[in-house]
């Protein structure tokens, strides 16, 4: 090799590596502008566009916040739709719509039923290999993996206890020591520890009491025993089953010391029945426990032909209760908003950086701005905190504005936000600086706004030290904040038809805002992630042909989106809002830390645990 | 040594089911299930070239437990099918093959995926809902006031069985035991609720299979020594009987977590064993006669207690402990402290059996719904073959005519329930179907095309019509017009057929359904992804 060569092969290894280090500043760069984008501009962009569209599992017939039946198995069968095979996919939603119906005592206690059933759902779900699906089903109490003991047929008052250590008193306790000094001794011991079981079992039988249920394996004796004294047996309880009964029940354990005692014992409650349960030759302990609180107990027996579709069926089940729990709460959004301080009658804020801040108004103090900040990052994950210090009225002012609108409503089977929203007047405000008087005199027939909505004119009211607030949804807001943090809420229970319809909408606004910005970085930004949501139903219809293929449903989308027609969907199903949102951001969190690595560092890993016996040897 | 290697990368195939070697493979175990269908069916013999075990059967569960299968699509079969078997006990092969027929069919038509499920799964519900209803013509309900039609279940899953080797003597003989065997569970009075006992299969290997037999109560087997021991019995009216879960070896374990000093001198042993002496003197001032125990007694216990006549028994094992309860109507004695006069049990009583080489010891309860089934047979693999046993119903009328019917009431599903009836023939024979009941006939091969079917066809598969009615018959896979199966009525079962072939309803029910739903779990799948670590 010539020394003209290696000087040029050099000087390439130069231009490589300097254009590699120009393109890593560049995606540093954009890595930072998504950050921002995603956390200061996607909420506003979703609070203020893409809201007025979404629909709820909830109906709006009833006063109360009920659960429409036909959205939610709309939304289950969506939701099934990836997760098991076709031929049980409609009966595999109906299951789950039914278990939840059937667990919900009423309607205010969805959230509970569905914290419950999350969190113990290996305990409330029963799998059976050998049948077929078809034959699944939802038995009422709880049933539990094991055989009794020692069962007693027992009717009428069934009273239960639950014990977490042997019942028979043991010669000594951990840290303890039994000193025998005779063998006279050790008989007498012997027979009072004897007794002493005895004498449990029969208080308790006394109590009415016809179950035990012990988290610990019991010794011979006290099985023997409870059974003369007629009560039945189930040991091994696993601590999530205890803990299921007891948040159930509302059930303690027993305490021992004092279980032989004349007192009444306290801790026990009724059961309705207590019996052997067979599924395919393998027993069960089926327990009609009593509920204290909003879950009435139901078990789903999941069969199938095979473990591993069982294991699946399980699988898919919990997943759909974990989505229903995270789209019964209200997500909280959570965006800064500032404004120019001209006004803009015909388009919704547009938001200026370099724009000064406005003066302030009406001459109050102006608090720091760092202040914000600190109170932005601090935000408790609850707005309910803040919600404390609003005056309702001001709330409740906002949520009665008229609306004419026409329902859009593509399948039928969820209404649109602003029912929900007069039904839900949550936290909605701005916590601003500045405590300006605000007039806000919203006469704005924006272009985006495919309903016609007349909003009256909002007094806000003046609360003392309190920064102001501002209903911010569905308006333009003319006069606003200088600078303000705005707390919103995506609300519990929205939803939007499935078929890419989260992904054609917001690349549409996305698109929207881009135009509008000033900034080039915000435009470029907003246009990455518009152009990559797109990517997601040019996916979905692939396959399609014809009406349904991919450019004949966008074109129609945004001709929709343009003369403010309802759109329709090609597909019934629904899909919560909230888990897709959270999906998103988590995504670009991804990227932005995906972009900001310079550098992979390969290292090839030796196999671990390499037993070499000479090498042994020689040590 | 040991050296943990590097991962292999997982196998991803696309459209398993369009390989050829898929395709191979399921059309070979079909061959092997549906020739071995049936009472005619023919046996399979497995044997590994490892050594081992040499199995001869046409059971499904023997052969699907003994096949060895690599392709995952396969495995879902066969484990599915294990399944349904391990459930039910009956109607594996049917399962097993309706299964494969619909997946070769399907393929065959080249229809897509989502439709065959959904068509499937549509017609699933409707054989479904016609089985189950009223009007369905395949159901017989089993009349338990007489044996007859169970025996005809009995025999069939009996004579399904050719590996067993049976004459048809020691068939008759076999299926009536093991229906009485089932009666005998039945308890005699029963409440709201039937609880059916339970009866144990007591195996005895090279007896000639008309000695087997059926006991009431429990047989414990003991060497001749021991039994030697206990002999002579004394008689009295009953004998009370004490059941014991503890051990009674004098063992002491449940001293708790703490530590546990003794002072020099003390001998726990001698205190454990003074108490079971003394557990010893009120068993006898109880007046027991008989004390058995599931683990261990302590010699001098056994000692003590064989002095005051008592029978003292033990290391029974855990799993004759339940039917043991049942049968003294006691309750396992878990402590050695004080015992309750309530739990002592009785039986009837004791004696001494001596069947084969073995000895027993016989315990004869007064009403108990406990039996012992001894199985004589002259081989293992004939006796693997016996161990049968059935809980039924509602009884599904067989051989075909189910199958027939089916295929028949719902046209348009494939041919696949339609080759589950044909495979029944193996004989080379035609198989033909009557257009007045649906009914399944066969033929002999040898018959001349043009005949006179009422000569030549004598009974149809299930032996519930002859050929004496005025009957037509069309070649099952020939085309025909569809017709409704006329409904059957029961009274004419019991009187004219006293050779039924028989088949469990809810095993046959349950064995289609899991066919359909394998079938389709199958055809939905277009990757298969192998983790070959």
């Amino acid at each position: 090799m010539t020394d003209g060569e290696q000087d040029s092969l050099a000087s390439k290894h130069m231009q490589t590596h300097r254009r590699h280090w120009k393109n890593c500043c560049r995606w540093k760069l954009i890595s930072q502008f998504l950050l921002t984008f995603q956390t200061h501009r996607l909420d506003y962009i979703v609070d203020h566009y893409l809201s007025r569209h979404f629909g709820s599992i909830f109906s709006s017939s009833t006063k109360e916040r009920t659960l429409c039946r036909s959205s939610l198995e709309s939304l289950l069968a969506a939701y099934f739709g990836g997760r098991v095979g076709r031929n049980n996919r409609d009966f595999m939603s109906r299951l789950t719509c039914d278990y939840f119906f059937k667990c919900m005592a009423r309607e205010r206690g969805s959230e509970e039923v569905l914290d419950l059933v999350d969190d113990y759902f290996v305990e409330l779900s029963v799998g059976v290999t050998g049948l077929p699906v078809s034959d699944s089903r939802i038995t009422p109490g709880l049933v539990l993996p094991r055989d009794f003991s020692v069962y007693r047929p027992a009717d009428g008052d069934i009273r239960i206890v639950i014990v977490t250590e042997t019942v028979q008193p043991l010669f000594s306790t951990s840290g303890s020591e039994f000193i025998l000094r005779s063998e006279a001794q050790f008989q007498t011991s012997r027979f009072w520890i004897m007794e002493r079981t005895k004498a449990i079992m029969k208080h308790l039988q006394s109590q009415n009491v016809k179950l035990l249920l012990s988290s610990v394996k019991q010794p011979d004796s006290v099985i023997y025993y409870s059974g003369l004294a007629g009560i039945s047996v189930v040991e091994c309880l696993s601590p999530e089953e205890v803990s299921l009964i007891r948040r159930i029940t509302g059930l303690s354990p027993l305490a021992l010391p004092h279980a032989s005692s004349q007192d009444e014992i306290c801790n026990t409650v009724l059961v309705k029945f207590c019996k052997p349960l067979t599924f395919r030759s393998k027993r069960y302990v089926h327990l009609g426990v009593i509920s204290t609180s909003s879950f009435i107990p139901h078990c789903v027996v999941l069969c199938g032909p095979v473990q591993g579709l069982v294991e699946q069926h399980r699988d898919a089940l919990h997943g759909a209760f974990k989505m229903l729990r995270q789209l019964l709460k209200d997500l909280d959004l959570n965006y800064l908003i500032q404004t120019s301080d001209q006004n803009h009658t015909s388009s919704p804020l547009v938001y200026n950086e370099s724009d000064p801040l406005p003066e302030v108004v009406n001459g109050s103090i102006q608090r720091p701005r760092q202040d914000t900040v600190l109170r932005n990052k601090s935000k408790p994950a609850k707005t309910q905190t803040y919600s404390d210090l609003v005056v309702p009225s001001v709330e409740l002012e906002t949520c009665i504005i008229p609306c004419s609108a026409p329902k859009v409503t593509p399948t039928g089977t969820y209404q649109t936000d602003e029912t929900l929203r007069c039904f839900s007047p949550t936290k909605t405000r701005i916590n601003g600086d500045n405590e300006p008087f605000i007039e806000s005199n919203s006469a704005n027939s924006t272009e985006n706004t495919r309903r016609e909505i007349s909003y009256e004119n909002l007094q806000i009211t003046k609360i003392p030290g309190k920064g102001n607030l501002l209903p911010v949804r569905e308006k333009t807001l003319e006069i606003c904040a200088a600078q303000g943090h705005c707390f919103s809420t995506i609300p519990a229970g929205c939803v939007l038809p499935v078929g890419g319809n989260f992904e054609i909408l917001l690349h549409y606004y996305l698109l929207h805002y881009a135009k509008k910005c000033q900034q080039s970085e915000e435009t470029m930004v907003s246009m990455i992630i518009a152009n990559a949501l797109l990517g997601v139903p040019k996916i979905l219809y692939k396959s399609k042909k014809g009406n349904c293929s991919f450019p004949q449903i966008y074109v129609r989308t945004l001709h929709a989106l343009q003369t403010h027609q309802p759109m329709v969907s090609s597909q019934t199903g629904l899909e919560s809002v909230a888990g897709k949102y959270q999906l998103l951001t988590s995504v670009l969190q991804c990227l932005t830390k995906i972009l900001t690595i310079d550098l992979v560092i390969n290292i090839k890993r030796q196999p671990q645990e390499i037993y070499d016996q000479d090498s042994e040897e020689e040590v | 040594m040991s050296r943990l290697e590097a991962k292999k990368p997982s196998l991803c195939k696309s459209e398993p089911l369009t390989s050829e070697r898929v395709r191979a493979t399921l059309c070979v175990l079909k061959g092997i299930l549906t020739s071995s269908y049936g009472p005619s069916g023919r046996l399979k013999q497995v044997h590994s070239g490892f050594g081992g075990c040499v199995c001869t059967t046409s059971q499904s569960s023997a052969l699907l437990s003994n096949l060895p299968v690599t392709h995952p699509i396969l495995k879902i079969l066969t484990t599915s099918m294990q399944n349904h078997v391990s459930c039910f006990r009956d109607c594996g092969l049917f399962t097993a093959i309706l299964c494969c027929n619909l997946i070769e069919n399907v393929q065959r038509t080249g229809l897509t995926p989502t439709t065959v499920t959904k068509l499937n799964q549509h017609l699933l519900s409707l054989c479904t809902s016609y089985l189950k209803s009223e009007s369905c013509g395949c159901r017989i309900l089993v009349d338990f006031s007489s044996p007859q039609t169970l025996l005809c279940l009995v025999r069939s899953i009996v004579t399904s069985k050719p590996a067993c080797m049976l004459t048809r003597e020691e068939r008759d003989h076999l299926s009536a035991l093991i229906l009485r065997a089932f009666l005998l569970t039945i308890p005699e009075n029963t409440k709201d609720r039937l609880i059916l006992g339970n009866s144990i299969i007591v195996p005895l290997k090279g007896q000639r299979v008309l000695d087997s037999s059926v006991l009431p109560g429990i047989l414990i087997e003991m060497s001749e020594i021991q039994l030697m021991k206990i002999l002579p019995i004394k008689k009295s009216e009953a004998f009370k009987v004490a059941l014991f879960c503890a051990s009674l070896s004098g063992d002491f374990s449940d001293t708790g977590e703490g530590t546990m000093v003794v002072t020099y001198g003390v001998s726990l042993e001698n205190a454990v064993l003074e108490q079971l002496l003394s557990l010893g003197r009120q068993l006898v001032s109880d007046h027991v006669d008989l004390v058995v125990c599931q683990k261990v007694i302590h010699p001098s216990l056994k000692q003590f207690l064989s002095m005051h006549r008592v029978i003292a028994i033990d290391r029974v094992g855990v799993a004759l402990m339940e039917p043991l309860s049942k049968v003294t109507g006691t309750q396992p004695i878990g402590s050695i402290g004080s015992i309750s006069p309530s739990s002592y049990g009785s039986v009837k009583d004791l004696c001494p059996a001596k069947f084969g080489f073995k000895h027993f010891l016989h315990l004869i309860p007064y009403e108990a719904t406990i039996c012992s089934l001894l199985l004589c047979n002259r081989n293992d693999t004939a006796w693997d073959e016996l161990k049968t046993c059935n809980e039924p119903e509602s009884i599904l009328k067989d051989d075909g005519c189910t199958q027939t019917e089916l295929q028949l009431s719902t046209e348009a599903f494939c041919s696949a329930l339609e080759s589950v009836a044909g495979s029944l023939e193996h004989d080379g024979g035609e198989v033909l179907t009557d257009m007045k009941y649906g009914h399944f006939w066969s033929a002999h091969a040898e018959a001349p095309s043009i005949v006179n079917w009422p000569d030549l066809l004598s009974r149809c598969g299930c032996g519930l019509y002859n050929s004496q009615e005025e009957l037509h018959w069309s070649f099952l896979k020939s085309t025909r017009h569809p017709f409704v199966p006329q409904t059957y009525l029961p009274h004419e079962a019991t009187g004219s057929a006293d050779n039924l072939t028989l088949d469990c309803f809810t095993a046959k029910l349950s064995g289609l359904q899991v066919a359909v739903e394998t079938a389709n779990l199958i055809l939905d799948l277009s990757y298969v992804i192998e983790d070959k670590n």
